[in-house]
């Protein structure tokens, strides 16, 4: 047996090997999450008091929300620079509707979360049928969003209705708020459909496609799902970023986009697809965003704010990078071989 | 049959249908508004393209290297170095070459952080070059306290703008030199053909003997140096910056490289096709501004809605990526 | 088998591009046989298959399965008409484990979700039944990527088989199989035919066909030329249907069939006194060029070796066992962690390709498509790649009309066909591709050419002119290293062969010895007397159709 078997392949059992790989990444960001809830902790003051963890967890959510939506779409070998723009235009088509009027507010809610889909739907179609490459894509897509969010609401403003905001600063069992329940249910409903066959397509689709394909994976299908999907999670997060602010924006697209995708990558998603979770960018959200008050609270000179918390944000995405990267790493010929 | 063969070949080049459109565009302008068909509107058009054009030559370049590689932070490096050049120049001809190369320089060091994350750190180039934005951003605010002081030299807006014949600005003169040089790089240098090389497949370069990541580095740091370029050419233009100045660039590059027939997987296309996007580009976002779409009421809305549009449209005629089954 | 043919294809045509894969084909096979669809690269083979599976879409032609018309749009419906494929380009996702890789595309699930334990009762009976080509062991819950490619295969035919299938393709399934793994496959082969399964079954062995196969359908030029009960057929006379030339031995090979010519390889070089090297016999006459002594890294555990300036070494063995490693440590393109290179005397230390060309090293990749060539690019570049910083003016700029002298010159030399030197090299058939793989590295004149499988996947005709260009090379005196996992092929090229087996080399063997039994019997660890148990998957001449096999799995 052991002739056939061409020992010393593997320096660790297969399975070994297998668990080291996946958790990795996982360990990063604990890592990272640990470090800076700690750092928070020290530097700023209240932050495990009822109301700093509810102002926290109320900046948390739609960041985290839209690295949720990134992810889903990444995971499947797509990119949407256009996420930011549907947040901005499915924020817009609530607000709108709302009218600061708690009547309207279901009707308002569907309303955004059908144009977040319908926007993802668009997106799935130009790359999955069209099969136009996703990054030039969705950047000719962001500038129609952006078009027609503005188109929406000229310029900031709009009246969110009282009970949306109102639900949203609230605080249960005195330690738990709202927000942080819903970063819980974002969580648990990923693994709901991450264990249905349609999440393992996702996976196998970004992980590589023409396997899936000649395994009889409906192939773009996965690819249009996931961008609808995609979209309607970052409709969701539009409804947190008005529910918070209490007006809507219309300019804020790219900003969410690059925070989106710098999120997804510190929680160890694999750009290329295949790899990675939603759990991992949630966390890479909850970092970044503590790092911005960190670098806030941290006392850093005000014009140097924004240098710092790039560098900090380069080195945690280098970090994440390091740990993650196994392939690409072993170059010439072991490293071309599948 | 060799004649029908070409012919279908032509249709199918990117550059081709890229050129193709771009005269229809320009036709559809000047029916609309005959003024654009004057040499002097012609000249001007290509004017704004050439900037687009200068800060796409090391896009171009990144993304034929390959390995997923794209630069967004030329629009970063191009409003760097504008604003190094600015605050050295102060409006002066004194010291003019020397603040060129410490603006270029600057600008070179964000390709050489690039490079390092990337090849070393082996961060996803989209990311790390997002996240030089922020940096970069972040140092402006440092380095200028929000407001950017001083002026271009003179010579330099002299350079830029200044007439030489039928009233061809010397930017375009400019443009036209990068341009051969570019070219010239690609197709008559060793280094053009390794670039290619790896960009098609890595390792098939590195196991001929090519060092595909001193090929890579190269390739950012060429990018952030001629974004340098196109921000010098930016402030000579405008001769005044301010921190947003390169943020357009950002991805209306990718975009010149991409309808150029430059693919992203890298290792296909070439600097002529990206000339040709850059104009198709600039063209559009002309005519879509002479229809006076928009403006009043809609505000900016309504052209920015029908470039995406046409965008999507335009890269439909190519520029697809294979389908699955054969 | 007067039953009405189970699965029947007429007509299909395909062209891709100027191309035509396919110009009117027919084929026809019944359940319970295994059928060989044979021919030389190009010939249309893999395209009619695919045909079959629905990977690819015929411009013409009909399909009919079991009496009903088969029209595929894709894989999901070959799948629901029962049939599975094991593709040459693997169709696993490396990041899966094997059980989700086995499972993909059809899931069992209960209330929407996933079913894991209804995908492990599917699944593990399979991968049970091939322990013993995972050496024993049941990776369930390994990522594939942690499986070496033997292994991936193996987990690729099991997914062809959860599928439980009525018609089974394998195409080059056995390829990167140890010969372990391709008993054991046979053997369910066997078993499948039993249950009135039609496997249908593409190889570049003969002997394999051989081995399993009840018919042959020959392929030539995309269409098929005959179809022949392989029982009856001399292996000549299948050589001479593929190749469509009344000699069976194209362009100066000696026939294929008749193995074990120890002639070898032409050449000045090839003194007399190969033979007795048996031992580290320093012959004094010629002192090695290249010599390497207790070489480490990466799955080698101190190598050492010695070619002299125009011989051709052999790397033999078990598949895996560090030839490949070996080469591309000597390449610099594996760690090496100790050892001492001697190249003329000289001590080299190159630590990566680019140093190693420098020095005088050539190296052709075991996969041509993704470590030999730029497909995308043209033949031209492709040639000029290795070489053309040393034609570049001032290291710099490049002449057109020089390169394309040079390019033509090797081009010449290694025979290649092509359109124009414009062309991408992705246009040109496998055969040829090959040739621009080895002939690029002409231009640099290597003093060391190491070879890892070079005619892996080429037909016939171009394996013949594959062993001409590394005797060539041979003769301008460089030292040539060859690695195969195709005994026959060793026997062919080489000098000399070194057995390698768990990273140290183990045999030499050389001169009258060198024949394909020693190298099975070496490489197998084996008495003599085993020999001919483990050469009876290898054999040419088997008379029965229904082959026995050798009992032993990996004694």
């Amino acid at each position: 047996m052991n002739l056939l078997r061409g020992t010393g392949t593997q320096d660790l059992p297969g399975p070994v090997r297998s668990v080291m790989s996946v958790h990795m990444p996982a360990l990063a960001v604990g890592l990272l999450l640990l470090v800076t809830v700690t750092a928070s902790a020290i530097l700023q003051p209240g932050f495990f008091s009822p109301y700093g963890l509810s102002a926290s967890f109320a900046t948390f959510l739609p960041l985290a929300t839209i690295a949720a939506a990134q992810t889903i779409i990444v995971l499947g070998g797509g990119i949407d620079l256009s996420i930011g723009t549907i947040v901005t235009l499915s924020s817009a088509v609530s607000v709108v509707l709302m009218q600061g009027d708690d009547a309207r507010l279901p009707l308002a809610l569907a309303a955004g979360l059908a144009t977040g889909a319908a926007c993802g739907l668009f997106n799935g179609l130009v790359v999955a049928v069209l099969r136009l490459q996703p990054i030039v894509a969705t950047f000719a897509t962001s500038s129609v969003f952006g078009g027609l969010a503005l188109l929406v609401l000229p310029s900031p403003g709009g009246q969110v209705s009282p009970i949306l905001t109102g639900t949203y600063r609230m605080v249960l069992a005195m330690y738990v708020p709202i927000p942080a329940v819903l970063l819980v249910v974002l969580f648990l409903s990923w693994r709901m459909m991450r264990g249905t066959r349609y999440g393992q397509h996702l996976y196998a689709v970004g992980g590589n496609a023409e396997a899936a394909y000649t395994s009889a994976v409906p192939v773009s299908r996965v690819r249009v799902l996931s961008y609808t999907l995609g979209g309607m999670v970052a409709s969701l997060a539009g409804v947190a970023l008005l529910a918070d602010a209490g007006a809507g924006d219309p300019t804020l697209g790219t900003e969410l986009t690059l925070g989106s995708i710098a999120a997804l990558v510190i929680g160890g998603t694999r750009l290329r697809g295949g790899s990675g979770g939603v759990g991992g960018a949630l966390v890479g959200a909850v970092v970044l965003s503590l790092i911005q008050g960190l670098v806030f609270f941290a006392g850093v000179p005000t014009n140097a704010r924004e240098f710092v918390y790039g560098c900090v944000i380069i080195a945690a995405i280098a970090l994440a990078g390091l740990l993650t990267a196994r392939e690409g790493s072993a170059s010439g010929a072991s490293g071309g071989r599948r | 049959m060799t004649t029908t063969l070409t012919a279908r070949r032509l249709t199918r080049d990117p550059v081709v249908i890229s050129g193709v459109v771009t005269l229809l565009l320009w036709v559809v302008a000047s029916f609309y508004s005959p003024a654009f068909a004057s040499w002097g509107h012609i000249v001007t058009t290509l004017t704004v393209a050439s900037f687009l054009g200068v800060i796409a030559i090391g896009q171009t370049l990144v993304i034929i290297a390959g390995g997923e590689g794209i630069d967004l932070s030329v629009g970063s490096a191009a409003t760097l170095s504008a604003i190094v050049a600015s605050r050295f120049m102060d409006g002066s001809n004194d010291g003019f070459l020397f603040a060129v190369l410490v603006a270029l320089g600057s600008a070179c060091v964000i390709g050489v952080v690039n490079g390092i994350g990337v090849l070393l750190f082996r961060v996803p180039p989209l990311v790390m070059t997002l996240g030089m934005i922020a940096v970069v951003a972040g140092f402006i605010r440092l380095y200028t306290g929000g407001r950017p002081e001083g002026s271009a030299a003179p010579l330099l807006n002299q350079l830029v703008t200044g007439d030489t014949v039928f009233g061809i600005p010397g930017v375009l003169w400019l443009w036209l030199a990068l341009s051969v040089v570019v070219i010239w790089l690609l197709r008559r240098t060793a280094f053009g053909w390794r670039l290619y090389a790896v960009g098609a497949n890595r390792t098939t370069a590195h196991l001929s003997g090519v060092n595909p990541s001193a090929i890579r580095f190269s390739a950012y740091v060429l990018s952030s140096l001629f974004a340098g370029v196109g921000g010098l050419l930016l402030l000579g233009y405008s001769q005044n910056v301010y921190t947003n100045l390169g943020a357009d660039y950002m991805l209306n590059s990718v975009a010149a490289v991409v309808i150029g027939g430059t693919a992203l997987i890298g290792g296909v296309g070439g600097y002529l096709g990206t000339i040709v996007g850059a104009i198709l580009l600039t063209v559009l976002s002309a005519l879509l501004r002479t229809m006076q779409i928009g403006g009043g009421e809609w505000g900016d809305a309504p052209r920015q809605i029908l470039f995406g549009l046409v965008l999507i449209v335009v890269l439909t005629a190519y520029g697809r990526q294979r389908h699955l089954r054969a | 088998m007067d039953s009405p043919t189970f699965l029947r294809m007429s007509g299909v045509r395909k062209r891709y591009g100027g191309v035509t894969a396919l110009d009117g084909a027919d084929f026809e096979a019944d359940s319970g046989t295994v059928h060989a669809v044979l021919g030389p690269n190009g010939s249309g083979k893999s395209t009619l298959l695919k045909v079959l599976t629905g990977v690819v879409g015929p411009d013409a032609g009909q399909v009919r399965l079991d009496g009903a018309p088969l029209r595929p749009r894709g894989p999901r419906d070959t799948l629901t008409a029962g049939i599975s494929s094991v593709y040459q380009e693997l169709s696993l996702v490396e990041d899966f484990t094997v059980l989700d890789n086995l499972v993909l595309g059809v899931e069992p699930s209960r209330f929407g979700l996933r079913d894991r334990r209804a995908a492990l009762a599917r699944s593990l009976p399979w991968l049970e039944r091939f322990a013993p080509a995972f050496g024993g062991r049941v990776p369930v819950r390994e990522r594939v990527s942690d499986l070496d490619p033997g292994e991936r295969q193996v987990v690729e035919v099991c997914k062809a088989l959860v599928r439980d299938p009525r018609v089974l393709v394998l195409d080059e399934a056995t390829a990167s199989l140890r010969r372990g793994q391709v008993e054991v496959l046979f053997e369910v082969v066997d078993e499948l035919r039993a249950r009135g399964v039609l496997i249908l079954f593409i190889t570049h062995r003969l002997a394999e066909i051989y081995a399993v196969c009840d018919r042959a359908t020959v392929m030539r030029n995309g269409t098929d030329v005959a179809t022949v009960a392989v029982a009856g057929t001399p292996e000549a006379e299948l050589l001479e249907l593929m190749s469509g030339r009344p000699s069976a031995a194209p362009s100066g090979t000696r026939g294929p069939g008749t193995p074990a010519v120890e002639t070898p390889t032409e050449g000045p070089a090839t003194a007399p006194d190969a033979t007795a090297a048996k031992d580290q016999d320093t012959d004094p006459a010629t002192s090695p060029r290249l010599e390497v002594r207790d070489l480490t890294g990466d799955r080698l555990h101190g190598v050492s070796l010695k070619v002299r300036a125009g011989e051709v070494l052999g790397l033999g063995g078990l598949q895996g066992q560090g030839q490949s490693e070996l080469m591309a440590a000597l390449f610099g393109a594996a760690r090496r962690t100790g050892g001492t290179v001697l190249l003329d005397g000289t001590p080299v230390r190159a630590r990566s390709p680019k140093q190693a060309v420098r020095a005088g090293f050539c190296y052709v990749p075991g996969n041509r498509g993704t470590q030999g060539l730029a497909l995308g690019r043209p033949i031209l570049e492709n040639l000029a790649l290795p070489s053309v910083g040393r034609r570049a003016f001032l290291g710099v700029g490049l002449s057109r009309r020089r390169e394309v002298a040079a390019a033509r010159a090797v081009a010449e030399r290694v025979n290649t066909r092509y359109g124009s030197l414009n062309d991408p090299v992705s246009t040109l058939s496998g055969g040829n591709q090959q040739k621009i793989v080895v002939g690029k590295w002409f231009p640099t004149e290597p003093a060391v050419v190491l070879m890892d499988d070079p005619a892996k996947g080429i037909d016939v005709g171009a394996k013949a002119e594959m062993f001409d260009v590394v005797a060539e090379l041979a003769a301008s005196g460089a030292a040539v290293i060859v690695g195969s996992s195709d005994d026959r092929e060793l026997v062919e090229v080489c000098d000399r062969v070194l057995v390698m087996f768990e990273g140290r080399v183990v045999d030499e063997v050389s001169g009258d010895r060198l024949t394909e039994d020693t190298l099975i019997a070496s490489a197998m660890h084996v008495t003599g007397a085993d020999v001919a148990a483990a050469r009876e998957g290898h054999t040419s001449e088997l008379p029965d159709p229904e082959p026995r096999h050798a009992e032993e799995g990996g004694a």
